[in-house]
C-alpha cells in the first residue's frame, strides 16, 4: 500500500496528463459513434434489407481484435489520436447502431399508428414518440459502447495516442503492479463517471442535452487541437517499440541530435509491435525508429540470413532495405539483443541443461511461454527452433513479454524466450540455453530511416553514428535493470551513459 | 361529409375491400360492421389514409382525400384506436395536447381545453392532468383516447372498435356516454365494431360488410324489417335468437308507470319482441299495459335491454 501511494505521488503529473488524454479520446470517439450510429440506426429502420447487411458489417468489424484493428489503422491514418479514435468509433458502432435500430423498431405498432392517425408528421413522430420510447434501449447501447471505448482506449497507447494505457503498459513492461493499478483504477472510475454523466444527459430535455454535450465537445476539441496547431517545423520524431531498451536508446538519439544540430527530437517510445512502427515509418508518421538487424531480415524483408556473422547480417539487411523500401539503417551498436531460450537456474541444474538441444530429452515436461511474436516468427522464432532441433512442445502459451517472468516465477511455465539484454534474466536468476545450432541471427540495434529523409537531414547522421559499436550486452542489461527495476527515467539513464562515455559534455 | 365511390383495396391478388360506395351525412353516427376480416377496419383506415386505396374515390367535404395535405387532413379526423395507444412517456395532458400543439394553439388555450375536456368526461383535471397513462384504469385510458381525438374539435371522428378491450359493464356505460356526448357535440362519427347490439344501439345508420363487399346499408329498423339477404338475416338473427321469449312486459320492467291519459299506441304486455319491433317501426314510442298501469317504451329502451341481454348471453 505504501509503495502504491509513493508511486501514485511520483506519477501524479503523468496520471493527470494521461487521464485527460483518455477522456479526450474516449469522449470524442463516443460522440462520433453516437453521431453516426443513432441517425444510421434510425435510417435503417426504414429499409430492413439494407439494415441486415449494415448491422452484420458492424458486427464483423467488432469481431476484429482491438489490437489488430489499431494495427490496421496505422497504414491508413498513421499513429496518434486520429487513428485511435477511428478504431474506437468502429469498435463502438455496433452497440449504438443495433440498439437504436432495435429500439425504434420495437416501438409498439399501435403507438406509431396512433401518432400517424392524429396527424403527426414523420419528424415529429420520431422526436416526440419513437425516440423517447426507444430512449432506454438506445442509451443502453450508448453505455455499452462507452464501456467498450474506455476499456479499449487503454490499448490506444500502443499506437501513440496516449491515455491511461501509457501507465498500464509501462506497468506491465516494468512488472510494476502499482503502476498498472494507477492506470487501471482511474480507467474503471472513468467508466463509472461517464455512466453517471450519460444517465444525467438521458434525463435532460433535448435542448439542454444538446447544449451540455456541445459545450463539452467544444472544450475537449479546443484542448485537443491546441497542440496540433503549433509549428512542427524542425521537429524530428523518433520512435521505439515497447520496453525500456528502446526508451533508453531513443532518448540517447534525442540527446545526441539535439546536442549537435538545431533540430528538436520528439521521442515516441512504447509503440507496440514491429509492424506498427514500420507502417508508421512508411506513412511518414514517424521519421525514424530503433530497429534490429535480425528483425529486418526475419520480418521486414523476409530473407534468410546468409550467415550469422553480425556484419554480414547488417549488410544484408541494409542492402535489402535499400532496394525494397528505399530505407537505410545507420551503423549498429555493439550489443546483440538476440532471441534466446531461458530457464530458471535450478531447473537447468536439475535437468542438466546447457544448450537448446538438451531440451529434447525432457521434451514432454516442457511448458513453454512465448511472446506472440516469437511463437510466430518463421525464420528465427519457435518454428525455426522446432525444425533445427526437432523439438515439439505440447502446450505453448503465448503471453505479453513481461508476463512471462511472473509465469516462470510462479512455475506456470518452465521455458521462455528472452532477449539477451533483458534485465529480468538477472533479476529472476535465470540462465540462457546456448543456441548451439545457430538458429537465431544476430539482433543489433540501429536507427532506421527513409533514405529520402536522411538526404534532407544529413546532419543527424554523424551524431547518431557516434553510438556505432558502443554499448555492450552487460551495459545494456545494467541500464535496462535501472529503468525497469529501479524505476529511473530512461532519459536520465541515457544521458548518464553518454556523459560517462564522453559523447556529450 | 364523406363519400365512398367504387372504392377497392387489393393486397396482391387478394381483395380486402371490393367496390364499396356510400355517403355519410354530416353529424351522422355511421357504424361499419361485419365479421372479422370483412374489410370494415380497412375501410375506416382508408378514410384517413393510414391505408392507401387501390381503386375509386373517397371524398371528404366534397374533395378527394388525395387533394388534402395528408397530415393536416388527419387533424380534421379524430382517431380512436382499439388498442387505445396513449403515448406512455407523456402525461395525460400532453397526450391530449398533441393535435392542438400541431395546430399551433397557444399554451393557455391548450391548457384550458384540456381541463374542459377532462371535466366533460368526469375526470378531475387537478388529479389526472399530470398522471401517466399507466396510472389509469383501462376505462379511464380509453376516455383519454377519445379526448385526444376530440381535442382540436375536428368535424369527423374515426373510431376503430374503441370499446372492444373493455369489460361488458364499462363498455355499456361508454356506449351510453357516447350517445350522450354525440347529442352535445354532433360530430360525424364513423365507428367500427363487430358487435351487432353495440351497432344497433349507437348507429344512425349501419353498413354491413361481408368478405370485403357491402351487404346492406340502412337504419337499425331497416335491417330488422327488411334484411336484404340470408347473410344479413343470419348476422342479426344470430344475435336475436335468444331473445325469442322476450315479451313486451319484460322490456318495461324497470320503467315508471305513466298517467292513464297518455296519448299513443297501446300494446299488451304479452306481445312478442317481433310485435314490439313492428310497432316501433311506425312510432317513436309505444305504451305497454302491465298490471301496475301503462309504461312508456322507446326504441332505445329496447336496444338497451337487448344489449344487456346479449352481454349476458355471451
Amino acid at each position: 500500500m505504501n509503495t502504491f501511494l509513493e508511486t501514485l505521488s511520483s506519477r501524479r503529473g503523468e496520471l493527470l496528463q494521461t487521464l485527460i488524454e483518455h477522456i479526450q479520446i474516449s469522449f470524442i470517439a463516443l460522440l462520433i459513434a453516437v453521431l453516426i450510429g443513432v441517425p444510421l440506426g434510425i435510417l435503417l429502420t426504414k429499409t430492413d434489407r439494407i439494415a441486415e447487411i449494415v448491422i452484420n458489417i458492424a458486427a464483423v468489424m467488432q469481431t476484429i481484435p482491438s489490437l489488430a484493428l489499431l494495427g490496421l489503422m496505422i497504414p491508413l491514418f498513421g499513429i496518434g489520436e486520429v487513428p485511435a479514435i477511428i478504431a474506437l468509433v468502429i469498435y463502438a458502432l455496433l452497440p449504438v447502431l443495433r440498439n437504436t435500430y432495435t429500439g425504434i423498431n420495437e416501438v409498439d405498432e399501435s403507438l406509431v399508428e396512433a401518432a400517424e392517425g392524429i396527424g403527426m408528421k414523420p419528424v415529429r413522430r420520431l422526436l416526440k414518440v419513437e425516440i423517447p420510447i426507444a430512449m432506454p434501449i438506445i442509451m443502453a447501447g450508448i453505455r455499452t459502447a462507452m464501456v467498450l471505448i474506455i476499456g479499449t482506449a487503454t490499448l490506444a497507447a500502443l499506437i501513440g495516442a496516449g491515455g491511461l494505457g501509457d501507465l498500464i503498459l509501462l506497468g506491465i513492461n516494468r512488472n510494476n503492479t502499482d503502476l498498472i493499478l494507477i492506470g487501471a483504477i482511474p480507467a474503471a472510475l472513468l467508466a463509472i463517471i461517464f455512466d453517471i454523466g450519460l444517465r444525467i444527459i438521458q434525463n435532460l430535455s433535448y435542448k439542454r442535452a444538446m447544449i451540455t454535450v456541445g459545450t463539452i465537445f467544444v472544450i475537449i476539441l479546443a484542448v485537443t487541437l491546441a497542440p496540433l496547431l503549433t509549428n512542427r517545423d524542425g521537429e524530428i520524431t523518433i520512435a521505439g517499440k515497447l520496453g525500456s531498451e528502446p526508451a533508453i536508446i531513443t532518448n540517447m538519439y534525442k540527446i545526441l541530435i539535439e546536442e549537435e544540430t538545431d533540430y528538436t527530437v520528439n521521442v515516441e517510445d512504447g509503440l507496440g509491435q514491429t509492424s506498427f512502427l514500420f507502417n508508421a515509418l512508411r506513412s511518414d508518421d514517424i521519421d525514424g525508429y530503433l530497429e534490429f538487424t535480425g528483425t529486418v531480415l526475419g520480418e521486414l524483408v523476409k530473407e534468410a540470413p546468409e550467415s550469422n556473422d553480425v556484419e554480414v547480417v547488417y549488410n544484408q539487411a541494409n542492402t535489402a532495405l535499400d532496394s525494397e523500401f528505399d530505407m537505410t539503417m545507420l551503423e549498429p551498436m555493439m550489443f546483440n539483443n538476440t532471441y534466446t531460450l531461458a530457464v530458471k537456474r535450478d531447473f537447468a541444474e536439475e535437468n542438466n541443461l546447457t544448450t537448446i538441444e538438451d531440451l529434447k530429452s525432457i521434451e514432454d515436461e516442457i511448458r513453454p511461454g512465448f511472446t506472440m511474436e516469437f511463437n510466430d516468427r518463421v525464420e528465427d522464432g519457435y518454428p525455426a527452433i522446432q525444425e533445427a532441433y526437432d523439438l515439439n512442445f505440447n502446450d505453448v502459451i503465448t503471453m505479453e513479454p513481461q508476463l512471462r517472468y511472473q509465469a516462470i516465477e510462479n512455475g506456470e511455465i518452465n521455458l521462455m524466450d528472452a532477449y539477451a539484454t533483458d534485465a529480468e534474466l538477472r533479476q529472476y536468476d535465470m540462465v540462457i540455453l546456448e543456441d548451439n545450432k545457430q538458429v537465431f541471427p544476430p539482433y543489433q540495434g540501429a536507427p532506421l530511416f527513409k533514405q529520402e529523409f536522411l538526404d534532407e537531414h544529413s546532419e543527424i547522421i554523424d551524431p547518431l553514428n557516434q553510438l556505432s559499436g558502443m554499448i555492450t550486452d552487460e551495459e545494456m542489461q545494467d541500464m535496462n535493470y535501472r529503468v525497469t527495476v529501479d524505476d529511473e527515467a530512461p532519459y536520465d539513464v541515457a544521458e548518464e551513459f553518454l556523459q560517462e562515455n564522453n559523447l556529450i559534455d | 361529409m364523406i363519400e365512398f365511390k367504387n372504392v377497392s383495396k387489393r393486397y396482391g391478388d387478394k381483395i380486402a375491400v371490393n367496390n364499396v360506395s356510400f355517403y355519410i351525412n354530416e353529424g351522422e353516427f355511421f357504424v361499419l360492421i361485419g365479421p372479422s376480416g370483412s374489410g370494415k377496419t380497412t375501410t375506416l383506415k382508408m378514410i384517413n389514409r393510414l391505408i392507401p386505396l387501390s381503386e375509386g374515390y373517397i371524398y371528404f367535404k366534397d374533395n378527394p382525400i388525395s387533394d388534402y395535405e395528408v397530415y393536416e387532413m388527419r387533424r380534421d379526423m379524430g382517431y380512436v384506436l382499439q388498442q387505445i395507444a396513449l403515448f406512455p412517456h407523456m402525461t395525460i395532458a400532453e397526450n391530449i395536447a398533441q393535435v392542438p400543439q400541431m395546430e399551433k394553439w397557444s399554451d393557455e388555450k391548450i391548457k384550458n381545453r384540456i381541463d374542459e375536456l377532462l371535466e366533460m368526461v368526469g375526470l378531475d383535471p387537478e388529479v389526472y392532468r399530470d398522471r401517466k397513462p399507466t396510472e389509469l384504469s383501462g376505462g379511464q385510458q380509453q376516455r383519454i383516447g377519445v379526448l385526444r381525438a376530440l381535442a382540436a374539435d375536428p368535424p369527423v371522428i374515426l373510431m376503430d372498435e374503441p370499446f372492444s378491450a373493455l369489460d361488458p359493464i364499462t363498455r355499456e356505460k361508454f356506449q351510453n356516454d357516447l350517445i350522450e356526448l354525440q347529442e352535445k357535440i354532433k360530430k360525424t362519427i364513423i365507428f367500427v365494431t363487430h358487435d351487432i347490439s353495440e351497432a344497433f344501439k349507437l348507429a344512425d345508420r349501419l353498413c354491413l360488410f361481408n368478405e370485403g363487399a357491402v351487404e346492406q346499408i340502412g337504419t337499425p329498423n331497416e335491417f330488422i324489417q327488411t334484411p336484404k339477404s340470408d347473410f344479413v338475416r343470419t348476422f342479426i338473427g344470430g344475435q336475436s335468437e335468444p331473445f325469442d321469449d322476450i315479451k313486451a312486459g319484460d322490456l318495461v320492467l324497470n320503467k315508471a308507470v305513466i298517467s292513464n291519459e297518455h296519448q299513443g299506441v297501446y300494446i299488451s304486455q304479452d306481445k312478442s319482441l317481433h310485435d314490439v319491433f313492428t310497432a316501433l317501426t311506425e312510432q317513436d314510442e309505444v305504451i305497454v299495459e302491465v298490471e301496475d298501469g301503462p309504461k312508456l317504451l322507446t326504441r332505445s329502451d329496447v336496444f338497451q335491454h337487448l344489449a344487456r341481454k346479449s352481454g349476458e348471453v355471451k
